[in-house]
């Protein structure tokens, strides 16, 4: 029998227990198998007549509550944050210290530009980017935590309710949240979603989560122009990733990919108490990539931005791109070649900056520099952070992307949307805040 | 017969202690590559016991065998596709019911089921009574009682593994029963299918099975066979 008529036979098939039983066979075959098992349990399972409550219900009783489940979330976000904060601060001071000594010794070799692409290219850019480890791999031992005691499955069972409403639910949401860590196994995470439009609009808005490379962008701004207030400055980073990426779902949910969505149980793994190694491992396995990427991709990176500066080529490319930003209040033409950089990797932005602003390499001096030589304000440096946070995702998020969508129209939307979207959210903040600031 | 290299498939749920498992079996002979034509991570071991090699394929974890999810149509191609001499399924002794729905599917199959009991003593602690043997005989396939955390249930595991690809013990499996109507449309594909040259690599019942839940992936294999 030819593959048409086999084809015909099995739609025959299905049509006539379509009319007898009303259900699809899908539901039939399922049915029986559920009833198999039943059966199964009742000869080979004996369960006590009253289940004992489990630490885990108990906790769940109060992580899963419908008033305080959010704002728990919220809160432990928060700690996150702080945690990492607090804690790197005195680890990236020793290291830019460290910095500081190397440049001193290497000030002095000869020939001039030797010494120049150095101590301005390699210890301003690749070194900028290196002090940011502690922040990184702390963040990556919160996030391995929240992940290993099964927290995780815990927000986006708290989230489920939420996402519904935007058409999506809350598996969508572990993705997003795995997005923290970093983009790439964000999008592939997302494979676990069955229904193919609820994956496709996840993955249009994953890269809107701030990963692992643009916090070193934030906490070099926050700590240069929001001393006080730190951690919460970039915990607002956080937030407005997650509400921009959950609305924006709605949106193409409605307008793009629209569909019934899928359903199904949320799984909710029993808490385990991770080991130090488990959690060692994964904070290696993430931040492994940031330090290789650091010694190679950045590395590269800082090496062409010098060249370029030395022959005074990034001036006029700088130029040429810049008045775009000005709307935003970032419209130096260094400014505009670390959003080009950024690209390639987010941490490029900060090597950016580190080779091509005078003095930049001193004491971690790069906020500085900043603020002196481009004159920025707080309210440009949040509006910069912001656009950090949304344009285009760099180049290994983007081959993600197109790996898993498999199509190069949704890999060139999601540039053009995220571009047009970090834009005009951050003309929109720098223009309002003008009017108070 | 005696051979010397045995392939083994290591399957089972998200959270079922697939992963401690397989780092039981394999320790540090482990690597990392890509599934054919797809960005899924795809983890490979070795082990040695008894004088035999043993390579272990880690599955990616998976709660049915459907064409909805990359993981599952990954899962089950390679056990269609590749035939490992043994198909290792880690079940939670503490979830029973919810991680057999995988199970049953892997029976549906025909493939040389062992079960990997686990967390048998999560199961204790909380008053659960499994009759093992009982579960055994039911499903027509290996039962091995197992606390992979504590690493206790390895060595059984690997000699009911060998055993079973050597054929010392025989997997007889089950078919499972899906109702007078489904039944009498699965014996009209089982037909249909059988000149297929499709029908050489899967059993007709299964391809019945996966055309009446219109399965898209089957679906297009028909097509194009």
């Amino acid at each position: 029998m030819g593959s048409a008529e086999i084809l015909q036979v099995k739609d025959t098939s299905l049509e006539h227990l379509r009319k007898v039983h009303g259900d699809d066979a899908e539901t039939l075959i399922a049915d029986a198998r559920y009833g198999f098992i039943s059966g199964l349990m009742r000869d080979v399972l004996r369960k006590p007549a009253v289940e004992k409550e489990t630490a885990t219900d108990k906790i769940d009783r109060i992580i899963l509550n419908r008033w305080l489940g959010i704002p728990i979330f919220l809160l432990i976000l928060y700690g996150v944050f702080q945690f990492t904060f607090v804690v790197s601060g005195p680890l990236i001071n020793w290291i830019n210290q460290g910095l500081d000594w190397l440049a001193a010794q290497v000030s002095g070799i000869s020939p001039a530009w030797l010494s120049s692409l150095v101590s301005d290219g390699i210890i301003g850019g690749v070194g900028a980017v290196l002090s940011f480890v502690p922040v990184i791999f702390l963040l990556y031992i919160a996030l391995s935590i929240l992940e290993d005691t099964g927290y995780l499955s815990r927000a986006a069972f708290v989230m489920d309710r939420l996402m519904h409403r935007i058409g999506l639910h809350g598996r969508s949401f572990v993705t997003l949240m795995l997005g923290f860590g970093c983009t790439v196994p964000a999008v592939m995470s997302s494979r676990t979603i069955e229904n193919p439009r609820d994956r496709l609009v996840t993955i249009l808005v994953t890269p809107l989560m701030s990963c692992g490379a643009k916090l070193p962008v934030y906490a070099l701004l926050a700590a240069a122009f929001f001393t006080a207030y730190q951690g919460l400055v970039v915990f607002s980073m956080y937030a407005i990733g997650v509400i921009l990426a959950i609305l924006l779902a709605w949106l193409f949910r409605k307008k793009l990919v629209s569909g019934e969505s899928g359903h199904f149980v949320m799984e909710l793994p029993p808490y385990r108490l991770p080991t130090v190694v488990t959690v060692l491992a994964h904070m290696w396995e993430r931040g492994w990539a940031f330090l290789s990427r650091a010694g190679t991709l950045i590395f590269g990176a800082v090496v062409l931005i010098w060249m370029l500066n030395y022959f005074d080529v990034l001036e006029h490319i700088g130029r040429a791109v810049a008045p775009i930003f000005s709307t935003a209040g970032f419209g130096q033409w260094e400014s505009a070649v670390a959003l080009v950089f950024g690209v390639l990797a987010k941490e490029a932005v900060v090597g950016a900056f580190g080779t091509l602003l005078a003095g930049a390499g001193a004491s971690g001096g790069i906020g500085n520099a900043i603020a002196a030589q481009l004159g920025w304000t707080p309210l440009v440096a949040f509006a910069f952070m912001t656009m950090i946070l949304l344009y285009i995702p760099c180049v290994a998020a983007l081959g993600t992307i197109k790996k898993e969508t498999g199509s190069w129209k949704w890999t060139i939307f999601t540039i053009s949307y995220t571009l047009v979207l970090g834009w005009v959210v951050a003309t929109l903040i720098y223009q309002i805040g003008s009017l108070f600031f | 017969m005696s051979k010397k290299e045995i392939t083994i498939a290591l399957a089972g749920n998200p959270n079922s202690g697939k992963t401690t498992v397989f780092n039981n079996l394999t320790g540090a002979r482990q690597h990392v590559g890509n599934w054919p034509g797809v960005t899924v991570e795809k983890k490979e071991g070795t082990c040695n016991y008894k004088g035999r090699r043993i390579r272990v394929v880690d599955l990616p974890g998976v709660y049915s065998l459907t064409a909805y999810s990359l993981d599952e149509v990954i899962a089950r191609d390679y056990v269609v596709d590749e035939k490992p001499d043994v198909v290792v399924d880690v079940v939670d002794a503490s979830n029973l019911e919810r991680n057999c729905y995988l199970t049953v599917q892997f029976l549906e199959m025909k493939a040389p089921l062992v079960i990997a009991l686990n967390m048998m003593d999560v199961a204790e602690s909380r008053g659960y009574q499994i009759d093992t043997e009982g579960l055994s005989n039911l499903l027509g396939s290996p039962v091995v009682p197992m606390i992979a955390a504590k690493n206790q249930g390895t060595d059984k595991l690997l000699e009911t593994i060998i055993s079973v690809a050597e054929g010392d013990i025989a997997v007889s499996g089950i078919s499972i029963q899906y109702g007078h109507d489904v039944e009498a449309e699965l014996a009209k594909m089982e037909e249909a299918v059988s000149g297929s040259p499709l029908a050489k690599g899967y059993s007709p019942r299964w391809l019945g099975i996966k055309l009446l839940e219109d399965d898209r992936e089957i679906i297009e294999k028909i097509k194009k066979a």
